[in-house]
C-alpha cells in the first residue's frame, strides 16, 4: 500500500464512520463507493471490505448509544436474528453475480437511497421550518 | 426523553422479519442494512427515530459478520484495507455518535441523500 492509499483509506474511514454514527447506518454505503471509485477496488473486494469495516464501527457506535439510554438490547438481539439468516442468502446472491453487474445493482440501491433520504428528511426539515417560524 | 424508553407494543416476529430482509440487503451490497432497518422501525414498529437509529446500528455488527464470513471465504475481503479504514472509522463514529444527541440531522441528510445520488450517476456510467 502506498502513503497515498493510506491517507485516502484514513480519509475515507473517518468521513464513514461519523456520517455512521451521526445517522445510525452502518457506513457502507458510502464506503463500498469510495474503495471502487478511488481506490479501484473491484465491487466484491469493495463489498466484502465494506462488511468487514461495519463491525467495530456499529459496535462502538452502539455502545456509545446504549449509555445514552437509545437502545434495548432485546430488539437488537431479534433483528440480528432475522438478519443474520437474511445476510447469508444476500451475501452468497451477491458472490454468484458478475462484478460489473453487482456495481449497477449498486448504483440502483444508491440511487433509491439517496432519493428516500432526500425525500423523506426534505418533508421533515420543511415541517420544522414551518413551526420554528410560528415559535418565533 | 420518556417516548425513547418507553415501551410500545411489538412483536419479535416483526423485528425479525426486517432483520431478515435487511440481512439479505446487507450481504448483497457491502452495507450495514440501516438504510432499511430504521425506517421500517419507525413505520412498521413505531420506534422514534433515535432509538431506530440506535437499534439498527446494534443489529448491524452481527449481520455484517456473517456477510464479511462469506465473502472471506470467496477471498473477497481486503484485510489490510479494512483495517485501516475500521480504525479510521472509529474515530468519524465517536464524534458523530455524539453529535447526534444536539444536532437536528435532516440538513446534512438531505445533503448526504443528494451525494448519494449523484455517486449513484457516477457508478452508472463508469
Amino acid at each position: 500500500m502506498t502513503p497515498l492509499e493510506i491517507l485516502e483509506l484514513i480519509g475515507i474511514g473517518v468521513s464513514a464512520g461519523f456520517l455512521a454514527g451521526l445517522l445510525g447506518v452502518g457506513g457502507g454505503i458510502l464506503m463500498v463507493p469510495a474503495m471502487v471509485l478511488l481506490m479501484n477496488f473491484g465491487q466484491h473486494v469493495a463489498q466484502g471490505t465494506s462488511l468487514l469495516v461495519i463491525i467495530p464501527a456499529a459496535l462502538t457506535g452502539s455502545i456509545t448509544h446504549y449509555r445514552n439510554g437509545r437502545l434495548l438490547l432485546r430488539d437488537a438481539v431479534f433483528l440480528a436474528l432475522g438478519g443474520a439468516i437474511g445476510a447469508v442468502f444476500g451475501s452468497v446472491f451477491a458472490l454468484s453475480v458478475e462484478d460489473a453487474v453487482l456495481r449497477r445493482l449498486f448504483a440502483g440501491l444508491l440511487l433509491v437511497s439517496g432519493l428516500r433520504i432526500v425525500l423523506a428528511r426534505g418533508l421533515n426539515q420543511r415541517r420544522r421550518e414551518t413551526v420554528g417560524a410560528q415559535d418565533a | 426523553m420518556a417516548h425513547l424508553l418507553s415501551q410500545t407494543q411489538r412483536s419479535a416476529l416483526v423485528l425479525a422479519v426486517i432483520g431478515a430482509v435487511a440481512g439479505v440487503l446487507s450481504g448483497m451490497f457491502g452495507v450495514g442494512g440501516g438504510i432499511l432497518m430504521v425506517p421500517a422501525l419507525v413505520l412498521l414498529v413505531g420506534f422514534g427515530q433515535h432509538r431506530a437509529h440506535a437499534t439498527s446500528l446494534a443489529a448491524i455488527a452481527p449481520i455484517a459478520a456473517v456477510g464479511a464470513l462469506v465473502f472471506g471465504r470467496a477471498n473477497s475481503v481486503n484485510v489490510a484495507a479494512a483495517v485501516l479504514l475500521a480504525a479510521a472509522s472509529l474515530l468519524g463514529v465517536q464524534a458523530g455518535a455524539k453529535m447526534m444527541n444536539r444536532l437536528s440531522d435532516d440538513r446534512l441528510a438531505i445533503v448526504f441523500g443528494g451525494f448519494l445520488i449523484v455517486l449513484a450517476v457516477v457508478l452508472l456510467v463508469l
